[in-house]
């Protein structure tokens, strides 16, 4: 019997879901070897049982936070997909916001039905056996996992920096144009997309290590001329850091 | 003593003839700096470029390579190698460079040859251009003894005549069969005169001149330096700054080390065995079964690097593990600088 296969999403712009999709030419392939199951059917029928569900989107809402819950239940492994789902992602954003100002302007006079709750990754309410960060979500990322697990192989994140991904792809280190990038802090896998195509790395993949980041502090204090704060925003544009200062 | 006086224009109208055999990879400006690519047109090659900011080794030992194919079916396995031998050829490269490849050709040549490697190596024809000074600021090749290229190339050029406006005559050395019968079958050039071997003297005598020294002591003896450096306090102190990203081992043209993984096909019966760059600064680099990492720090790693390039490679194959390109240096942006560490701990033992 072909493995079950369900996409949930919280509060995202669905994005990452989208990001199966555009794995257009092993689409055939990936439905050939698991049934994928929609996943609103999937929530009301209770005998359903899936084996893996992918979740994107961050808990933001009080009905975000019943939903991860049974989705747990319903599912044998659960994968976090993208920085929202991993991290809190862009909605995290809220998290330093007074709740009250970003109800009004963003849901106007009907904020009061619209309750809401700190952004925050699945993670922190659930056990989640897999993550895939990014925003998106690397697809050929999402690829290997499927086969390492249909396969019976252990899978890992790597556990180094963008910078290494940018070497390989024989970029010019965007420092060398005076530009502070977040690729020595943030964990590979993207390929380091951003930079290839000229943009600094925003760390939407979460942090390459803690070391990696306490090598940052010093660095930027000790070797750059640059206000902290605007490390700290971009650090927090994704949720990838959230404190209020650099360790 | 020189073999031949070529110059520019001809040289790269030669390039270019071979350019239907071989693909020709040289230097290209790109964002005011210069990169070694693959061109289509001789002319879009600066063979006047000061300094890459990598080395050609990607296409000699790429960042990602697959090495068999293998296929499981019905009980049994099989598996195809993927052998890469196109013909193609590095049109400009320092001596720096010249030396680092010599240094791959022997790390990938002892012990289990590496076909891989080998193979590319053997279909490679390599153009030097020596360096009459310092490319830029920061390079320490003439502590490293790698400013001059005694082999490892078919043909070096020295630059003996630049007008700097593109006319430059070049004293050509021979430096295989290969090399010779190129330019010798396609007549060009002419034989040098007494006065060009005069010039040549000139040349190398400028060129001592022309390199600043960036250590006060002799390479030699950096072993020495560094068997006495092991329990330093710089370690420590320098590698707190360190992100662990490895971009100076990715930038490292003497840098070899890879990881092997397998990739399988949706079907989960096939794939391809592959490898791809590894550098010991990462952190999972010396990760073991177990979950025992055991140079799990930051300083112990950068340790490592260090002695490596100063001392082991160097103790194992003969020629200097770092050839003072200083590609380490300005790759990290953390600032941790190689020629910084030599210098200190000269001054702590």
């Amino acid at each position: 019997m072909k493995p079950k296969i369900a996409v949930f999403s919280l509060t995202s712009c669905e994005g990452c879901s989208l990001a199966i999709l555009e794995l257009e030419n092993q689409l055939l392939d990936i439905l050939g070897a698991v049934e994928i199951v929609n996943f609103r059917e999937a929530m009301t029928e209770r005998d359903c049982d899936i084996d893996i569900g992918f979740v994107d989107g961050a808990v933001s809402t009080p009905t975000d936070v019943e939903e991860i819950k049974e989705m747990r239940e319903h599912c044998k492994a659960l994968v976090a997909i993208g920085a929202c789902a991993c991290q809190g992602g862009i909605n995290s954003l809220k998290n330093h916001q007074n709740e009250d100002d970003y109800r009004s302007y963003v849901y106007g006079d009907g904020a009061k039905h619209f309750p809401t709750i700190k952004a925050q990754p699945i993670s922190a309410f659930v056990e989640v056996e897999y993550e895939l960060p990014g925003c998106p979500m690397v697809k050929e990322e999402f690829l290997a996992l499927v086969k390492a697990v249909l396969s019976g192989q252990q899978w890992a994140l790597p556990q180094t920096s963008v910078c290494v991904e940018c070497k390989k792809q024989g970029n010019l280190c965007l420092y060398e144009k005076g530009i502070i990038c977040l690729g020595p802090v943030t964990l590979a896998g993207c390929g380091a997309i951003c930079p290839t195509f000229g943009s600094k790395c925003e760390g939407c993949r979460g942090l390459a290590s803690d070391e990696a980041l306490q090598a940052a502090s010093i660095n930027l204090r000790e070797q750059y001329d640059i206000p902290l704060e605007n490390i700290l925003a971009d650090l927090r544009f994704y949720g990838a850091y959230q404190e209020k200062s650099l360790p | 003593m020189l073999d031949r006086i070529v110059e520019k224009n001809e040289l790269l109208e030669l390039v270019d003839e071979l350019s239907r055999e071989r693909t020709i990879i040289g230097p290209v400006p790109r964002e005011e700096h210069y990169f070694y690519e693959a061109v289509k047109n001789v002319r879009e090659l600066d063979l006047g470029f000061n300094y890459c900011v990598y080395s050609p080794k990607a296409f000699l030992f790429p960042p990602t390579e697959t090495l068999f194919r293998f296929e499981a079916q019905d009980g049994s396995f099989g598996a195809t190698p993927v052998l890469e031998d196109r013909p193609q050829a590095f049109v400009g490269v320092h001596p720096c460079d010249i030396n680092a490849i010599r240094l791959l050709d022997r790390a990938f040549s002892r012990d289990h040859a590496d076909e891989h490697y080998l193979s590319r190596r053997g279909a490679t024809f390599i153009i030097g251009i020596d360096c009459p000074k310092a490319c830029i600021e920061g390079v320490f090749c003439v502590d490293m003894k790698s400013n001059n290229a005694e082999e490892g190339f078919d043909i070096m050029c020295y630059p003996l005549e630049d007008d700097g406006k593109g006319q430059v005559v070049y004293g050509v050395m021979f430096g295989t069969k290969a090399g010779r019968e190129w330019i010798l079958y396609h007549q060009a050039g002419r034989a040098p005169s007494v006065k060009d071997e005069r010039d040549f003297k000139q040349y190398q005598r400028q060129k001592e001149q022309a390199f600043p020294r960036s250590i006060p002591y002799d390479v030699d003896t950096l072993p020495d330096l560094l068997e006495r450096s092991y329990d330093s306090l710089l370690w420590e102190a320098t590698a707190r700054r360190c992100y662990s990203c490895g971009s100076c081992n990715l930038s490292c043209p003497t840098c070899y080390c890879f990881d092997v993984y397998d990739e399988l096909d949706m079907t989960l019966t096939s794939g391809e065995r592959k490898r791809e760059w590894d550098g010991c600064q990462l952190p999972g680099f010396a990760l073991v079964a177990g979950d025992h990492n055991f140079r799990g720090k930051a300083a112990s790693r950068l340790r490592h690097r260090i002695y490596r390039k100063g001392k082991w490679v160097r103790e194992r194959e003969g020629i200097s593990g770092c050839v003072g390109c200083a590609r380490c240096d300005r790759a990290c942006t953390a600032k941790i600088s190689s020629i910084e560490i030599y210098n200190q701990l000269a001054e702590e033992v």
